[in-house]
């Protein structure tokens, strides 16, 4: 049962990444992000790391992507000149380079024999409970530098705001 | 049965896609959606270990790098609305001053 639910999950995720990149239209792109991180997030909970998929779907599609949805619209960047079909010098480069990188996994996944032999440890459930003993005790130095991180983002956005104002 | 080496060529899948994606869009807003494809396939593999491997860390990883990618793209989106009011384009490569 759950390996039906990994198949529907791995292709509507591949499918949605595809359009995001092929989608010609800047919001399909990122409509279509937004059903990958509901795809990965259904992937986090067949794995039960339950937290990290609640955190994932809420962070990204609430948060991430409707600030990108705010700027494709705020940039009104559905104007014809923008969204045309123009050749990249690198369009051919880029899908040789994607599909070495894609074989170069596929061979390096075939010749990991360790892994295919692994088995899913049934201990291992991502409440949140598990994940904020460790959080808590283990990484409270990284969880409190991320806050500070958090913040200089913060004063990065101001400045260059201000900056913006300033010149005009 | 699906094992951990169907979530890396997954994964693997997902990062070649992001990664035709950063070479070969033009418009910046792209390169950004990109890479995100890129933290998500490391994400996944990121979940998919921690499961396999009986560890915890793994999903805490993914958790930080969550939060990374949130600061990362408030900080890329402030910079591509700036680029478009002062170049009036978002397109990658017609960006050809060092300064402005």
């Amino acid at each position: 049962m759950s390996s039906f639910f990994f198949y529907i999950f791995a292709i509507i995720l591949v499918l949605a990444s595809l359009a995001v990149v092929l989608a010609r239209n800047p919001l399909y792109n990122v409509l279509s992000l937004v059903v990958v991180i509901f795809a990965l997030s259904s992937l986090f909970m067949i794995l039960e790391a339950f937290f990290v998929g609640i955190i994932l779907s809420l962070v990204y599609a609430g948060a991430v992507l409707v600030f990108f949805l705010f700027v494709v619209m705020c940039l009104n960047l559905s104007t014809p000149t923008l969204t045309t079909v123009q050749q990249n010098r690198f369009q051919l480069l880029g899908w040789l380079a994607g599909l070495m990188l894609l074989a170069e996994f596929f061979l390096a996944t075939k010749a990991f024999l360790a892994a295919q032999a692994m088995q899913p440890v049934s201990e291992i459930r991502g409440t949140i409970e598990a994940i904020g003993k460790i959080l808590f005790a283990d990484y409270l130095l990284p969880f409190e530098l991320t806050s500070l991180l958090l913040l200089i983002a913060i004063f990065g956005i101001v400045s260059l705001a201000k900056g913006a104002l300033k010149t005009q | 049965m699906i094992g951990l080496g169907h979530y890396i060529l997954l994964s693997g899948i997902l990062f070649s896609i992001g990664v035709v994606g950063v070479i070969t869009s033009r418009s910046v807003l792209k390169i950004l959606l990109s890479l995100e494809l890129l933290l998500a396939a490391s994400n996944l593999s990121f979940v998919a270990f921690s499961k396999f491997n009986g560890d915890y860390t793994g999903q805490l990883i993914v958790f930080f790098v969550i939060l990374v990618a949130a600061a990362e793209v408030a900080i890329g989106l402030a910079i591509v609305v700036l680029m478009f009011r002062h170049f009036s384009t978002i397109q990658a490569d017609e960006l050809k001053d060092m300064k402005w």
